[in-house]
């Protein structure tokens, strides 16, 4: 529904068909019949919220329940913000038009660091005070999901209660206690006090945190009878889970337009830079006929020509080429291309590139993520570099003529031979290329080398490393700059100011919150975007505070130090990071799931890649 | 295969969304609802529509042409609404659909409803003064053409204007359009904001297009 004021400013913004809700499959109900109403927040742009599956999969799934109405909420651009506070237009969901206020929860998905700001600036702009104790009443719950709640701490002023873990079960209790706890007239602390008993609820107000002189935690304490370890919630059996046999689809086009299907949960490699590799432990695949159903469902309920075949590393689907042969059959007749994003360079065959031959045979991209076989060992990435141009010269004969290569710099134990390295592995594609004789004839090549720096975050072998500081991190991008021998080479680098302050809020405690108020204060958000950061004014922040940022991002911690995390538990026990810690040192790997366990906890759930029958053994 | 001129509307919701938008709107519903549109036969396969006139961002739509081909000789075009409504969002709806009379090329011209809302003046005050406008033998504005900007006398654009003033004030304007020469009735807007130095919303609806000599197109 369009709101009467909304409806004289969009013809003053950009793209205002994101504003007005109404989509295909978009879900309207009667606000008087439903007990719960849920505004589910993604904090940034609608196109790139629009386009996560998470927010698709939970939006269906509130809605399937007939006393809960979920909405969408984004944040509206620059130019739209603008109007809003010039006509004294409150925040609004999509569906109704309602201002987040009247809602019972707010629930924001975290993603990335950089969005905290725009999680305050969003309540702000429905006036809804921000600190978790100023909202006394069971109304308004600010919650909270996604990747980012495995260190919350920045947040935990703010935010009611986090959800660890996969989303379609706790949630869906939590929510349920609210309409128990609603019809009995209980408080909002009984509420949370109830919540916090749910496996996978996480309620920041009843943990007491203290420090030491130097500044790093003492001791994380819950209050009266709050769990001791709060764990994760994990969805063992994936082809009964949740999936939503449509989506909403957008009139105005974002960033991912197509169908999803999820393929599996978690990733068998175990990269020790990778948090999504350790938080989604255990693997867990659905079967080649759930795929192929939930796909073609949804390709028929959305008029989508396109889908795509999402998970951490689509071709370690231990089923892939059996999945592809049983969905091109359909997928021919009716006019729908597969793509598979998340490839690696050794599951790359000539099998999978048959299926997937789409039209647009502008790129492949691959993430050998360091240059040199040494880093490479280090962080276990376990790619080759003949593995790489061999994948490259697969898919030059196949037709292909840009290749984009992505790696990180600042990567623990990298020497500048390392970081030349990266230069060097581009060069080696580039005459790849022109080794091959079956390459497109008359066309040059083109591969990009993307470097991004490397952030070290909890959960990982690599979360007491100290990132690289940014001076270090603007040399190492120079040193590959001046690296590159071959003109067909292009050499695109990450803001290394981004990714300090990523870094800060990645592995930052709860005296980041005043750090984070005083932002909104100032009016700071969308820090992922360029139009909008600005370190200078973070640093202001920082020093305004009385917090050194360097603290959380320069810092090397010890092994027995007390992190901000370690009340949370997401199955991975800290005794093996630390020795995957030091193998990277060694420049020792570590076999994949299915070729070996290595004992990181993840089996404690009894199911998934931990119970599947390894091939080596009899 | 024969070819299908379909009419939509475009409003509410869909007012708001470009033309490129639109395009892959109706791409969407045609593959959603299996309607048997023949589809190119290139290297990126999709349904092969048209539009004989695109409409701008912001304006409704009462009666906008989409063609296409239908693969099936004895297809029944009344199926058509009943088929691809379902597969719309809010805001697009099909009326309609036949056989085209002329071509997309035959266009020359269209009508447009606008009211008109001031924040600052009286109803009284905006017909008086609008109608003023339209009085004028020549309302200059400036028009951003491909090989830049120019200034062009609107008044002689304008093949026929109407203003009443009921509740509130309607305007009914016909101007030239198509591929020569095309007038965007918000130029008369804008010409009339830059005359008064004030701003007033305009709610603009295209409701109908002729070709060549006055004929519907159809």
């Amino acid at each position: 529904m369009i709101r009467k004021d909304v409806e004289k400013i969009l013809l003053k913004v950009q793209k205002p068909g994101r504003y007005v809700g109404g989509e295909l499959n978009a879900v309207v109900k009667d606000k008087q019949s439903v007990d719960v109403r849920f505004a589910f927040c993604f904090p940034d742009t609608y196109e790139i919220g629009m386009s996560h599956l998470g927010m698709k999969i939970l939006y269906s799934l509130f809605n399937s329940y007939p006393y809960v109405w979920c909405e969408r909420v984004f944040a509206p651009w620059l130019d739209m913000e603008e109007q809003m506070e010039k006509n004294n237009i409150p925040l609004y969901a999509l569906e109704s038009g309602d201002e987040l206020s009247e809602f019972d929860f707010i629930g924001f998905t975290l993603q990335y660091e950089l969005s905290y700001t725009n999680v305050l600036h969003m309540l702000k702009m429905s006036d809804i005070p921000l600190l978790s104790k100023d909202r006394k009443d069971l109304f308004n719950i600010v919650v909270a999901g996604g990747p980012c709640c495995c260190n919350p701490e920045p947040l935990a002023d703010f935010v009611d209660v986090f959800f660890l873990g996969d989303g379609e079960e706790v949630d869906m209790e939590v929510i349920d206690l609210y309409r128990e706890c609603k019809k009995n007239g209980d408080s909002k602390e009984e509420f949370l006090k109830k919540a916090s008993k749910i496996e996978g609820v996480y309620v920041p107000s009843l943990y007491d945190v203290s420090y030491n002189d130097d500044g790093t935690v003492k001791e994380i304490k819950p209050i009266g009878d709050a769990p001791k370890k709060i764990s994760k919630r994990v969805i063992m059996d994936m082809d009964n889970s949740y999936y939503p046999k449509d989506f909403v689809v957008s009139n105005v086009e974002i960033v991912f337009d197509r169908a999803v299907g999820e393929i599996f949960r978690g990733c068998i490699r175990g990269c020790r830079f990778c948090q999504a590799g350790f938080l989604y432990r255990p693997v867990r695949e659905k079967s080649v006929d759930c795929i192929n159903e939930q796909c073609h469902t949804l390709c028929k309920n959305t008029g989508y020509d396109e889908v795509s075949l999402n998970s951490l590393s689509s071709s370690d689907y231990s089923q892939i080429v059996p999945l592809l042969e049983k969905m091109s059959k359909w997928a021919n007749e009716e006019n729908v291309s597969l793509s598979l994003p998340s490839l690696r360079v050794d599951g790359f065959s000539d099998d999978i590139l048959n299926k997937i031959k789409t039209v647009r045979k502008s790129g492949l991209t691959f993430a050998p993520e360091a240059g040199t076989q040494r880093l490479r060992d280090v962080i276990n990435k376990n790619v080759y570099e003949d593995e790489l141009l061999s994948t490259c010269k697969v898919a030059f004969e196949g037709g292909y003529s840009a290749v984009k290569l992505y790696f990180m710099i600042g990567l623990p134990t990298e020497t500048y031979d390392d970081v030349k390295g990266i230069a060097d592995l581009g060069k080696s594609v580039v005459d790849t290329y022109y080794s091959c004789d079956n390459r497109q004839k008359g066309k040059s090549v083109r591969v990009t080398l993307s470097a991004s720096s490397f952030v070290p975050k909890p959960f990982t072998p690599f979360q007491w490393e100290a990132q690289d500081t940014r001076e270090e991190l603007e040399k190492k991008q120079r040193h590959i700059k001046e690296s590159l021998a071959s003109k067909k080479l292009v050499y695109n680098y990450h803001d290394a100011d981004t990714s300090f302050l990523e870094a800060v809020f990645a592995r930052g405690d709860r005296k980041l919150c005043k750090v984070l108020l005083k932002a909104a204060e100032y009016g700071m958000h969308f820090d992922s975007w360029s139009d909008c950061f600005s370190l200078e004014k973070w640093l202001k922040v920082f020093e305004e505070c009385g917090v050194a940022p360097e603290f959380y991002a320069n810092r090397k911690r010890d092994f027995a130090e007390v992190l901000p995390w370690d009340h949370l538990d997401y199955s991975i026990s800290k005794e093996f990071l630390v020795n995957e810690c030091k193998k990277a040192y060694e420049n020792k790997t570590t076999e994949n799931c299915r070729e070996k366990c290595a004992n990181c906890g993840a089996n404690k759930y009894g199911g998934g890649v931990c119970f599947e029958k390894r091939k080596n053994m009899v | 295969m024969k070819n299908a001129r379909i009419w939509f509307e475009k409003r509410d919701e869909c007012k708001y969304i470009s033309h490129l938008d639109l395009n892959r709107v109706m791409m969407r519903a045609i593959q959603k609802s299996k309607l048997p549109v023949w589809y190119t036969e290139g290297f990126n396969i999709h349904p092969y529509i048209t539009f004989a006139l695109p409409l701008s961002l912001g304006f409704v739509g009462v009666r906008e042409p989409m063609d296409c081909r239908i693969e099936d000789d004895n297809f029944d075009f009344m199926t058509i609404p009943e088929l691809l409504n379902p597969c719309l969002p809010n805001g697009i709806k099909v009326i309609s659909a036949n056989e085209p009379k002329y071509k997309a090329g035959d266009i020359s011209s269209a009508e447009y409803k606008i009211s008109l809302v001031s924040n600052y003046i009286s109803n009284e005050e905006l017909y008086s003064s609008f109608t003023e406008l339209l009085k004028k033998d020549e309302i200059l504005i400036e028009k951003k053409t491909k090989k830049g900007v120019k200034t062009v006398n609107l008044k002689e654009q304008i093949l026929s204007f109407d203003i009443s003033n009921s509740d509130k004030i309607c305007l009914t304007l016909v101007l030239p359009c198509g591929s020569t020469n095309n007038v965007n009735p918000n130029l008369l807007i804008k010409a009339y904001e830059n005359a008064m130095q004030n701003e007033v919303f305009a709610e603009i609806i295209r409701t109908d297009i002729f070709v060549e000599g006055g004929s519907r197109f159809e």
